[in-house]
């Protein structure tokens, strides 16, 4: 999958992970991927219900290690 | 959009970060919030008051907490609000009774509090709100 930016939230907690996605977010095009690595294991429920709310689109998440890799689409 | 009012009483920061974390969370989810500080929470708006105190039953966990602040595993809660407030819908109130009780002007409050308002305009704020905290 091609990822036009990473962010690296890991090892900052809730909600740590989130806002730093927020701000990417606020500066990235629609269409864009962005990938954010995040250590907190609440990360993947706030980021999953942050998207349903706001419209932005989870492509997936995996989890390398302790590790979890969220993709998401920029609307 | 929902919204969340928070009333902040206290300028302990086992108090001001959930109500900041709370407030930003919702900001991010897309919602609105507002927070109301009263009485101690007031001092906090003071600018250069510096809060590095947690409540007192917790002071053995209060240099480890710092410790973390500093490092920027938690962000500074005034950076925090300065933050979202840019999205517009984070409004920060401050208490006008508990300025006069201390004889603080706007002058001495932070940039980023909106308006010096009174309880009854709060409230009337706080009663559309789905979510209504008091954080002491």
């Amino acid at each position: 999958m091609k990822v036009d930016l990473i962010i690296d939230a890991r090892f900052k907690f809730c909600p740590g992970p989130l806002l730093a996605l927020v701000e990417a977010i606020s500066k990235a095009k629609s269409g864009q991927i962005i990938k954010l690595l995040a250590t907190d294991p609440a990360a993947p429920s706030d980021i999953k219900e942050w998207a349903s709310n706001v419209g932005h689109n989870i492509l997936k998440i995996d989890k390398n290690g302790d590790v979890y890799e969220i993709y998401v689409e920029v609307k | 959009m929902p919204k969340i009012s928070i009333i902040l009483a206290s300028e302990r920061l086992d108090k001001i970060y959930p109500a900041i974390i709370l407030a930003t969370s919702s900001v991010a989810l897309g919602w609105n919030a507002e927070i109301f500080f009263t009485f101690w929470g007031l001092l906090a708006l003071k600018k250069g008051y510096e809060t590095k105190n947690v409540s007192i039953d917790y002071n053995e966990y209060k240099e480890s907490l710092i410790k973390m602040i500093e490092l920027g595993k938690i962000p500074e809660w005034k950076s925090m609000l300065k933050s979202f407030k840019n999205t517009g819908r984070l409004k920060i109130y401050a208490c006008s009774t508990t300025m006069d009780l201390f004889k603080i002007n706007k002058e001495n409050l932070e940039d980023f509090v909106d308006e010096i308002v009174g309880a009854p305009t709060f409230l009337s704020k706080a009663k559309d709100s789905e979510i209504n905290l008091f954080i002491s």
